[in-house]
């Protein structure tokens, strides 16, 4: 009995030792926390577009704002563009994942895209929606849709339908580069532009299937951040 | 405190009126039936107030449906936490607190009439809830079949991680869902790849979306209003953002947005 | 009462099987030993025809990098059962050099101190400690991700982190904490004390008992290698084809339901054959403690439930590697065919985690009321019924999936049926509460928290057992709200219970009583705040699994992020109470609370073979009270 009972240890001590450990279990927890936050910030790197003037749409007059970015088949291409960027895996991208837009505003956004392609899963995916007058320019022309089978990606933002936040749906299918093209580096400029509503948060991500090899090509690439899918904050000011 | 075990219903009198009347005389059973009321109370509000306050706008005949299954189902079931709750509470308030255990109670093994009547008090519940579902899933059957004539169809697809609408009558497709009220409606649903499952919130249905295969629900919008539209399969990075909204609107509100978008009335 | 060390060295000489291979494997041998098979079986797997392709992007040609991870942790898993001496006494036993007397007295742990819970020891008090440190562990990451999820939920549009890390807290929760749960009452509590309650010297198969829980052990970082691998995206439910799509963290996943399932089987298997082979002299069938009771019809349940998902993890991973299509509907499968073999598992499951914890409870009642179990026949109708009913329910989970609409009346009467022998298990607690007075300390307090949680998960589960509610509930918060109570109100509340009434058995030392009263008003009322929190987002018609949400949930869901606040800090304060009070707690007596059954009767630390002699049972153990 004696060898056991004085282990026991008195009422302050037993305090002070529950209250490190709460604390240390908070810590830990916390630590855990901010590790991953932290791993999750590192992608997010935001991108503005830049209001240069003003436009008139449907009789009236919005600022005007202005975002360029492009889409590589793979980080090697991106370099032979002098796009620096080193990814953990080979795949497809858009150079800018977190795009900050002002609120109220006409957003004109001119992609450069180097990637080939093939058929959507999902032909809708092919319309160009939500744009000025549901059309956009590709290499200079004016069109409305592509061939479904010959779609490189899909610019396609979207969000949550609440009460506070008005609703925001555009998408638009990127043309693709002939493979014979792509081997010189081919490339089309694709420009398009929509009307932001009030400030709110959506995402954006692409509908072609580029995630190859694996169930409706929609795994690898297109399950993971960084790469074919990020976020639009829409801003007041 | 109510510690009567001199009042064990084989002491106490001849006829059952009066073992019953004397059964509710003790104090401990008192205090119980205090409780119960309480508990029963509690449940009642809860299903009468507070479900219908959380639950969204009801706009269709199966929302209505699920939603007075959740208050009543918890009207119904009411007294049966209260018995519980009520046993439990007042036990609670009879703790022996120390170092030492407290005397024993009464070695009551068990009571043959007693679970007799739980068992097929449960058996009644279970029955009652199982009538109660058969008849709503028959009518709605019913009610699907009778409608199909007259409905619209809407050939509803999903893809990571978008909802988009085709109204193959209409000639349109679009990423919002528009219904006329009053009109009965056919949901095609089919996904473009993996498992999502379609969930117009405010209309009280739902259905997966599987490649390959068409499954089919049925409605009928009886409201004019928005409504949300979700998916309620995890379907992978964008699962939360896979939503649109729509709206019940008016038959010549409708028309006016079919032709807007281009399509034609059918 | 002597220490741990007198026990075991007093009573005997501490056995030297000289030049025995046993002697010298341990957890660290088995670590090295498993990581130099995985390393060669990546080497192999990489460089060989398994795993050829011919770089066209064909698509049947199989996946090689699921492939070589996939063989990889199995190679792990075995190489580490050989390195810590799995295998030694069926090679011993093929050779026809059966181990001697003292080497299985050495792989007991007989006087080893501390070192045999590194060991792979056969005594089931050693394997009963060791799965209650890996349900804890369990726990306690599981817990962690839980407050990870809740912090992203706690505002719209928050963020905490991407989309990708979401999507694995939520599935890797989920698969933790149910495989934590499944474990919770019937490892620590059926390894540890249910043989001394049957009279029994060990369990049937001791060197089985010692596989489970090192196979389980094996899993764990297994599932941890998920987190390095990009995690996962389907859910613990792992649904198909979203999981034949996902990344390499899945095979992690798959690889870790495989193991688990050989570990359950296993550990079922001895578990089941113990009570019915080994109770002593005089326990018929009406004397078995319910807890016993509880604990085989559980596992019992578990052994025809559990390779269904093995089964169909097997043909995930198959989809995964060589394209064989099982699930996919373009090439002839079926997701529906996943989701039956799912569920058909996944029904039984929730009682294989629920009943244990019931049956802890009913256990400690009588105990604390001192009045005996009302109605034990009810009790055991309850469990049987359950357990019957529970094979027959599968396909509600699977009411909307559009898969046979016909069918789901048929469903729905089996399930709401459950309702009838769950009714009993609330009988047979209020039965043995009534006209008691309890004595307030910290199992009974569980006993409490049990019947108002358990209540709210059997109400909104008849909700949810209804079609036409069903259609709208279905796939959002509701549902989460729902199992939370009956999983973690109900079975966690029951082990917790069940933890606090065996502690003075299973370390000699009571638990801390305060900080378990603190413990206790932190988890349940944080509990409750939490899941009200979450009914309310699901009945305004909140998905679950989403990492954001319209503005019109952010009252719900900041309830919700506080109530998890308020359980977390609970679980530390009882850890810190279990880690302290099993160190410096007051000594316990033998019988500490009074008790009948049989593990009340030996002294701590208890003797190698629990008895010198197998007691002789003349009467169950609820013989309390005055009168009749």
């Amino acid at each position: 009995m004696e060898t056991a009972t004085h282990n026991e240890v008195s009422g302050g001590k037993r305090l002070t030792s529950a209250i490190a450990f709460l604390f240390l279990g908070v810590a830990v927890v916390a630590t855990v926390g901010y590790t991953l936050h932290s791993v999750s910030a590192d992608s997010q790197k935001k991108t503005y577009a830049t209001v240069n003037g003003s436009a008139s749409v449907d009789g009236k007059t919005l600022p005007h704002a202005f975002i360029t970015e492009s889409v590589f088949p793979d980080d090697a291409t991106a370099r032979a563009n002098h796009v620096n960027r080193t990814n953990t895996h080979p795949w497809p991208f858009y150079t800018d994942e977190h795009l900050v837009l002002p609120a109220h505003s006409l957003i004109t956004m001119t992609l450069r895209v180097y990637d080939g392609g093939e058929k959507l899963n999902h032909d809708y995916f092919a319309k160009v929606v939500g744009t000025v007058d549901n059309m956009m320019t590709v290499d200079g022309q004016q069109v409305s849709s592509l061939d479904p089978t010959e779609v490189q990606h899909t610019f396609t933002l979207h969000g949550l339908p609440t009460s506070t936040q008005d609703p925001l749906f555009v998408n638009v299918p990127l043309p693709k580069v002939q493979d014979a093209d792509m081997e010189k580096n081919g490339s089309h400029l694709v420009v398009f532009s929509f009307v932001t509503g009030g400030a709110g948060e959506y995402v954006w991500n692409c509908e072609y299937p580029c995630g190859d090899g694996t169930y409706a090509k929609f795994g690898a690439v297109m399950g993971q951040n960084g790469y074919m899918s990020g976020k639009v904050s829409v801003v007041n000011g | 405190m109510a510690n009567s075990s001199e009042h064990t219903p084989e002491v106490l009198a001849p006829t059952p009126g009066e073992r019953l009347t004397n059964f509710f005389k003790r104090k401990d059973v008192r205090r119980t039936t205090i409780h119960f009321f309480l508990w029963t109370a509690l449940f009642v509000v809860l299903g009468l107030v507070y479900y219908p306050r959380w639950m969204p706008e009801i706009m269709s005949k199966e929302m209505k449906s699920a939603e007075s299954i959740m208050i009543w189902f918890t009207v119904i079931s009411a007294p049966i936490a209260g018995i519980v709750l009520a046993i439990a509470s007042n036990s609670f308030m009879n703790m022996h607190r120390g170092d030492t255990p407290p005397e024993d109670g009464p070695a009551i093994r068990t009571h043959g009439p007693i679970v007799a009547i739980w068992t097929v008090g449960s058996l009644v519940f279970a029955l009652v809830a199982i009538g109660w579902g058969l008849i709503e899933v028959n009518s709605q059957a019913v009610a699907a079949a009778r409608d199909a004539k007259s409905a619209i169809t809407v050939e509803v697809t999903g893809s990571q991680w978008l909802w988009t609408f085709n109204y193959p009558a209409q000639g349109i497709e679009t990423h919002n869902l528009n219904l006329p009220v009053g009109v009965p409606v056919i949901f095609d649903v089919k996904s473009a790849d993996v498992n999502h499952s379609f969930w117009p919130v405010q209309l009280g249905v739902k259905v997966d979306a599987n490649a390959q295969v068409t499954t089919v629900i049925y409605t009928t919008p009886t409201k004019v209003g928005a409504i949300d539209v979700k998916c309620a399969e995890l379907c992978g990075l964008y699962h939360a953002y896979m939503e649109t909204d729509g709206a019940v609107m008016s038959q010549s509100d409708f028309d006016a947005w079919v032709l807007a978008q281009g399509g034609h009335k059918a | 009462m002597s220490t741990l060390d007198k026990a075991h060295t007093s009573t005997r000489p501490v056995p030297n099987p000289k030049r025995s291979l046993i002697t010298r494997l341990h957890m660290g041998t088995g670590v090295v030993v498993g990581i130099i098979i995985a390393a060669i079986a990546y080497y192999l797997l990489k460089h060989s025809v398994l795993t050829y392709t011919d770089g066209v992007a064909d698509p049947l040609e199989p996946h090689s990098n699921n492939i070589v991870l996939l063989g990889t942790m199995f190679a792990w898993s075995i190489g580490f059962m050989a390195g810590i001496g799995a295998f030694i006494g069926p090679w011993r036993w093929l050779i026809g050099k059966d181990l001697t007397d003292e080497e299985i007295l050495y792989m007991a742990g007989d006087g080893q101190g501390v070192k045999r819970y590194f060991k792979y020891c056969t005594d089931h008090k050693v394997v009963g400690i060791q799965y209650l440190v890996g349900v804890m562990t369990l726990l306690g990451v599981g817990g962690t991700m839980a407050m990870m999820i809740r912090t992203n939920l706690a505002r719209p549009g928050g963020h905490f982190v991407t989309a990708t890390v979401y999507n694995s807290l939520v599935g890797l929760h989920g698969i933790t904490m149910i495989i934590a749960m499944i474990i919770v009452a019937t490892g620590p509590f059926g390894n540890y004390v249910m043989p001394i309650m049957i009279g029994a010297y060990d369990m049937a198969f001791p060197r089985l008992n010692a596989l489970s829980w090192w196979v389980l052990f094996t899993a764990i970082p297994v599932l941890c290698s998920a987190w390095f691998l990009g995690g996962i995206p389907t859910g613990w439910t792992a649904y198909a084809p979203l999981s034949v799509q996902a990344g390499p963290g899945m095979n992690a996943f798959i690889a870790t339901i495989i193991i688990f399932a050989v570990s359950t089987a296993v550990a079922g298997m001895n578990i089941t054959t113990t009570v019915i082979a080994m109770r002593t002299k005089g326990m018929k069938w009406n004397r078995v403690p319910i807890f016993v009771v509880g604990s085989t019809i559980s596992v019992a349940l578990a052994i025809p439930a559990f390779p269904t998902f093995m089964v169909a993890m097997i043909m995930t991973g198959l989809d995964r590697t060589y394209n064989t299509g099982f699930f996919d509907a373009n090439m002839g499968g079926s997701g529906w065919l996943y989701a039956n073999l799912f569920w058909i598992m996944g029904h039984p499951e929730v009682y294989v985690i629920l009943i244990p914890g019931v049956a802890a409870l009913m256990e400690i009642v009588p105990v604390f009321v001192r009045k005996p179990l009302f109605s034990y026949n009810a009790a055991i109708m309850g469990f049987a019924g359950i357990a019957g009913l529970s094979i027959l329910v599968w396909a509600h989970h699977m009411y909307i999936a559009g898969w046979a609409p016909s069918l789901n009346g048929a469903f729905m009467v089996t399930t709401e049926m459950i309702s009838i022998p769950t009714g009993l298990l609330f009988l047979v607690l209020i039965g043995t509460l009534w006209r008691g007075k309890p004595w307030m300390k910290l199992p009974m307090l569980s006993v409490f928290a049990f019947i108002w949680d358990f209540l709210i998960g059997g109400i909104t589960g008849i909700y949810l057992s209804d079609v036409p509610a069903d259609g709208y509930l279905h796939g959002s918060m509701f549902v989460t709200a729902h199992f939370h109570f009956t999983l973690m109100g109900a079975a966690l509340t029951g082990a917790i219970g069940g933890l606090a009434y065996w502690f003075p058995k299973m370390t000699g030392r009571m638990l801390d009583e305060k900080a378990g009263y603190i413990s206790f008003w932190f988890v349940q009322i944080g509990f409750n705040v939490l899941f009200f929190g979450m009914f309310m987002a699901g009945a305004e018609g909140q998905p679950r699994r989403v990492m954001d949400y319209a503005a019109m949930f952010k009252n719900s869901n900041l309830v919700s992020t506080i109530g998890a606040y308020s359980v977390g800090t609970g679980m530390i304060i009882l850890l810190w109470a279990v880690i302290h009070s099993s160190r410096h707690g007051k000594v316990a007596p033998m019988n500490p609370w009074g008790a009948k059954t049989l593990e009340w009767t030996v002294p701590y630390p208890v003797p190698l073979t629990n008895f010198d002699e197998l007691p002789v049972i003349t009467s169950d153990p609820y013989g309390y009270g005055k009168g009749k």
